[in-house]
């Protein structure tokens, strides 16, 4: 791998505005479109929202009205990216059916990162968390067939299992028992960087959709189980948010997330098998180049820091979307019956544990229970994509 | 075929009561598409037979709407008569694609590429109906009339073969089912027997 962002120039800022024409982007097709091309559109739609809901908390941290305005720039720029990126999922699709994909960029999304990951207690965390969308996966996946008929391998093919993970209702932790130690910004792998912050954004652009759409719903089942995910996720922002070291300046964060699109419009440009979204991932990386730049000057100037004093000397391997299937089954036969104390994980259910599942529950069944029970109701089964034989954790065998 | 190697039933054969016509209609739509993934994915005799089952569900699925669910949109709320207009210029359009697949060899090149064209029509005009037309039913029916209209609905599914029957001759079944125009009205004549009875 040859390409340093730092080295590159991009389409200068003020050529970047796109027309309405340029805008109106052609959606994809949701019955006949590689899944992991809409994984990867629903990724970077994470990123840009973290980019932009970044700028806007920079400048409200910020004096000077002529940074502002640099920021406000940039942030037009990435505001139109959002746009284009998100507006390729097509409007014949369900909610449900882009829930679906969202839990599927969880599961390969994390799970990759989890095995790249070179610091241990980052990869734990990665792994710890990839065990729950998993069975976020399996839940929505037993909803959507209950309400539309039609069963999630139509949307993950077979790239991706479904099956149960670690049981939603074992995830409402008590919230201090979120917050990870964060890493050493000084002493870190540069791509243990990027991989937080791509989980982060990830994760985040998953608890804003859920909290928005959850009540779209109608069917009383469908609400309740968005709002459990839904509080699932905010644990999970927290989880991975806290792992990123919060002693790292404004400046230096904004570069950190400016060298991270453009890492990861990279990895997708590499990769793209639909010839129109790679156009879109080619142009973004030659506009991201640019705000690189304008981050780094920033940085410079603000703070006196060159940008190869925090970044990785060339770009590392790229991030890639693909089956993770035997990595997943042996963390489920080896995870699913842990939780965490504070900062670290355990096995056995501790007292805060207790309590907060005693306060969450009120002595009833859970939505992510009662999902199954009602789907159970309806076909006299439940709805299961084991590709590679039967679940790795006895337990959770069908009965 | 699926890879979990489930099948999904169609609506009427899964448990639920079947009181909300919106459900069952959303899940139809489902079935629907369905049906579309299993003449995509057969060839030979099997793509016809599975075509000939998906000819005759949007036959019976559209009839359906047609007789029982716009009627009462049209009345049911402000701007109604709109919105069913425009459903039914959807349906008219998808019709006209439809029988021009339908005369058609299922082995004809020209085959795929029109029946993609359609069921990208049908699921914008389903995605339509649950989202502009549905969603006001639901707001303005009592219980009571979704309910009535669901049985309505229920009587004209019986009416559209549901899946191969193992050892019968699928082209002598359809033959027995007659053309699709007669469907069409012996599904008619089933709704309005269930929604007077």
């Amino acid at each position: 791998m040859t390409f340093n962002p730092l080295e590159q120039r991009g389409i200068p800022l003020d050529r970047q505005l796109r027309n309405w024409r340029e805008l109106d982007v052609e959606p994809l097709d949701p019955d006949h479109c590689d899944p992991y091309t809409r994984c990867r559109v629903i990724t970077m739609n994470g990123i840009e929202v973290e980019a932009i809901l970044f700028s806007h908390q920079l400048a409200r941290h910020t004096l000077d009205s002529d940074i502002k305005r640099q920021l406000a720039r940039t942030r037009y720029i990435e505001a139109q990216q959002q746009k284009v990126v998100n507006w390729l999922l097509p409007g014949t699709s369900s909610v449900l059916e882009t829930t679906i994909a969202y839990e599927q960029v969880a599961v390969d999304l994390t799970a990759w990162v989890a095995r790249m990951e070179p610091d241990p207690y980052l990869k734990q965390a990665y792994q710890f968390g990839v065990l729950e969308d998993f069975d976020h996966l399996y839940r929505y996946a037993n909803l959507y067939e209950m309400i539309e008929h039609r069963k999630a391998e139509a949307i993950v093919d077979n790239l991706t299992e479904v099956m149960p993970g670690r049981p939603t209702k074992f995830h409402h932790r008590n919230p201090v028992d979120n917050v990870r130690d964060p890493y050493d910004r000084t002493r870190v792998d540069p791509l243990s960087k990027l991989h937080a912050l791509t989980i982060m954004s990830s994760e985040q652009q998953t608890m804003n959709f859920y909290m928005n759409v959850g009540p779209t719903y109608m069917e009383p089942i469908a609400r309740q189980l968005y709002q459990e995910i839904g509080l699932v996720e905010e644990e999970h922002v927290t989880h991975y948010e806290s792992l990123v070291d919060q002693g790292e300046s404004w400046w230096e964060q904004l570069v950190n997330h400016e060298y991270n699109e453009c890492y990861l419009y990279h990895s997708f440009m590499e990769q793209e098998s639909d010839p129109k979204v790679k156009a879109v991932w080619e142009l973004h990386l030659n506009m991201e180049l640019e705000h690189l730049h304008i981050a780094c000057d920033l940085m410079r100037t603000l703070e006196g820091r060159e940008p190869e004093e925090i970044l990785a000397p060339q770009l590392p391997n790229v991030l890639t979307f693909e089956p993770n299937k035997a990595y997943l089954r042996e963390l489920l036969d080896t995870q699913i019956d842990i939780t965490t104390l504070g900062a670290g994980y355990v096995r056995e259910a501790h007292e805060r544990f207790e309590q907060m599942q005693a306060g969450i529950h009120g002595g009833e069944e859970p939505p992510s229970e009662r999902v199954m029970a009602q789907h159970d109701e309806m076909f006299g089964r439940e709805y299961r994509l084991q590709t590679e034989g039967e679940h790795p954790d006895p337990a959770q065998r069908e009965s | 075929m699926s890879e979990s190697g489930i099948r999904t039933p169609q609506a009427g054969e899964d448990r639920t009561p079947d009181d909300d016509v919106v459900d069952l209609l959303m899940r139809q739509h489902g079935d629907i598409r369905n049906l579309f993934d299993e003449v995509e994915r057969s060839t030979g005799d099997a793509r016809k037979e599975a075509f000939h089952r998906l000819v005759r569900l949007l036959a019976v699925h559209e009839t359906a709407e047609e007789e029982v669910v716009h009627p009462v949109a049209r009345r049911a709320f402000p701007g109604g008569e709109g919105i069913v207009e425009d459903r039914l210029a959807e349906e008219r359009a998808a019709k006209e694609t439809l029988s021009a697949l339908d005369g058609m060899d299922t082995d004809d090149p020209r085959f795929l590429p029109q029946l993609l064209a359609l069921r990208m029509d049908v699921q914008q005009h389903a995605r339509a109906e649950e989202r502009y037309e549905f969603t006001h039913l639901r707001r303005n029916a009592d219980p009571g009339r979704l309910a009535a209209m669901a049985k309505g609905v229920k009587a004209a599914e019986a009416m559209a073969p549901t899946r191969p029957h193992p050892g019968v001759e699928s082209g002598a079944a359809n033959v027995a089912l007659g053309p699709v125009a007669a469907l069409v009205d012996r599904t008619k004549d089933a709704v309005r027997r269930a929604m007077e009875g």
